[in-house]
């Protein structure tokens, strides 16, 4: 029975099998026997690739509407009779249609994703009556939220365009199901979105890929320009929620294991919960502060996000927030490598779920990386010396600061009141 | 049970060639004598509103359709008040006389069809 149990027992693979190519579209699959599979349709299509702003956030909202082979309503319900969960998911870069489901019910979800992929019908009615409420809503959660409200702002001084574009539509937003169809033509372009599988064996995706998904060549890929990082001050008068400032650097470029390194290493909160943090920037009363690291493509952000419920300990950890950004130089070789540790163990447990997969992974697999493997990632970051942590983090704040205070703008330092 | 487009024949008559050359000069003949487009009226404008799947076709209508649509029933009830039809050269031509309505109608009657289809759904294991 031991001998049985152990059998069972498989380490959980952390890296896409290489990505083959079918009909010029990428498939990638990673089977660790899970009882459920989960088919991911990633197109390079987020906010940073769209032409008209909210755009992007619209298409997220528009999957899974009315096809060619069923209507919203039969996508829905038919999905749940087979117990299967659809979503999807926008990052700055990309745009994820997932379906998670039951072992055996590979062939109807793989053939949904392919006709909503191909042959959504983006009417008008079906726009203004299921996609702008939805887009609504959302958009009103994000005013309710400080903290994501202060990394969207942050994006917008630190990127300008591209990676600076918002992930919501604004309120209102002037986008038609016309501009959605045009950029859903281009994102599902062949070559700009990849099928990525987890619970399902390489050779079964592909295929049923190859049976279901023809995708159309006729419209150019989305473009986007190079990133380059600016810095700025933003300040939002709201009401209500807690008292927020968002401190950051940004750097252009692929993003450095250094970063992923400083980020661990400002990052206050102690590994324990419960526990009390000696740390400076915590010494407000009830003030919460996170370490922020947004890598991307070409560019990443590092910084501060402090909350709290009084404008005068949010100063105080704002304060010692900058000393901590400026001070990170000269750090000591032991907490460089609990830093660095730290940041390994984040990188890891990212990659643990099956949404951690995708998100880590499914990008090099689109952009057709030969490298989709963690242990690359997590290597580089044991390449970390103590001499380019230093360099890393002197050419990060020498750059101009990133800085956005949401709350009570009367009471909330400037940036040159931080010392920044 | 009829639907709010009521019982009709057409379909199967246009299915026939037969019926349809016999009946295409009557229906026109009809239309033409039903005196709406005299008041500046299209056909959908008279379908019957007060419906919730009618309400929910309206309510699909483009902008420019809904205004066109209000200004022509407000016409026609002015015209209908001073008991004459309008000038001649305001008259709907049987060209201008489209059904803007009717797809958005049987798209709706067509969701509700599939949702009671879904509703009542006798779901067998395979």
């Amino acid at each position: 029975m031991l001998a049985s149990t152990r059998a069972s027992v498989r380490l959980t693979r952390r890296s896409f099998a290489t990505a083959v190519d079918v009909g010029g579209l990428k498939v990638a699959a990673i089977d660790s026997n899970q009882p459920t599979v989960a088919v991911t349709f990633l197109a390079k299509a987020g906010p940073r690739y769209q032409q008209k702003p909210g755009v992007a956030h619209a298409l997220k909202n528009f999957a899974f509407k009315s096809t060619a082979d069923r209507s919203a309503l039969g996508t829905v319900r038919e999905s749940e009779l087979y117990g299967g969960v659809l979503s999807s998911t926008l990052t700055r870069e990309h745009l994820a249609l997932t379906a998670e489901f039951l072992r055996g019910d590979e062939e109807f979800f793989v053939n949904l994703l392919a006709s909503v992929v191909a042959s959504t019908k983006y009417y008008r009615h079906e726009y203004e009556e299921l996609v702008l409420p939805a887009i609504e809503s959302e958009v009103n959660a994000l005013h309710r939220d400080p903290a994501t409200h202060a990394i969207e702002l942050a994006h917008a001084l630190a990127f300008r365009n591209g990676l600076g574009a918002s992930l919501f539509a604004a309120p209102h937003t002037p986008v038609t199901a016309t501009d959605v169809q045009q950029f859903a033509a281009s994102a599902f372009a062949k070559g700009n979105f990849a099928v990525l599988g987890s619970g399902i064996s390489q050779s079964a995706l592909a295929a049923l890929v190859q049976h279901a998904v023809s995708p159309k060549s006729t419209s150019p890929a989305p473009t986007t320009s190079a990133t380059s990082y600016f810095g700025g001050e933003s300040r939002l008068e709201t009401h209500g929620g807690p008292q927020t400032i968002f401190i950051g650097f940004g750097a252009a470029g692929a993003p450095a294991p250094e970063l992923a390194a400083l980020a661990a290493h400002l990052d206050p909160n102690p590994s324990v919960k419960w526990a009390k943090s000696t740390s400076p920037l915590l010494a407000g009363e009830k003030t919460s502060v996170q370490a922020v690291y947004l890598p991307y493509s070409d560019a990443a952000l590092v910084g501060l996000l402090i909350q709290g419920p009084t404008a005068a300990g949010v100063r105080e950890s704002g304060k010692a927030a900058v000393a901590a950004l400026k001070g990170a130089s000269g750090v000591k070789a032991e907490e460089l490598k609990s830093a660095v540790a730290k940041a390994k163990f984040r990188l890891a447990a990212g990659a643990d779920g099956r949404a951690g997969v995708v998100a880590v992974l499914g990008s090099k697999v689109l952009a057709g990386s030969s490298e989709t493997s963690l242990d690359a990632a997590i290597a580089s970051l044991d390449k970390v010396t103590s001499a380019g942590f230093t360099k890393a983090a002197t050419d990060l704040v020498k750059n101009k600061p990133t800085f956005v205070a949401i709350g009570d703008t009367q009471a909330l330092p400037y940036a040159d009141e931080l010392g920044l | 049970m009829a639907g709010p487009l009521g019982v009709s024949l057409a379909p199967y008559i246009r299915s026939s060639p037969t019926l349809s050359k016999l009946f295409t000069p009557v229906a026109k003949w009809y239309a033409g004598g039903s005196l709406y487009r005299q008041y500046g009226l299209l056909y959908d404008d008279l379908l019957i509103e007060e419906r919730p799947e009618v309400q929910k076709a309206l309510s699909r209508l483009t902008p420019r359709q809904a205004y066109d649509r209000q200004f022509r029933i407000k016409r026609a009830s002015q015209a209908d008040v001073l008991h004459a039809p309008l000038p001649r050269d305001q008259w709907t031509t049987p060209e201008q006389d489209v059904r803007y309505l009717l797809p958005h109608v049987q798209a709706v009657e067509s969701e509700l069809q599939e949702k009671a289809k879904w509703d009542n759904l006798d779901v067998k294991r395979k």
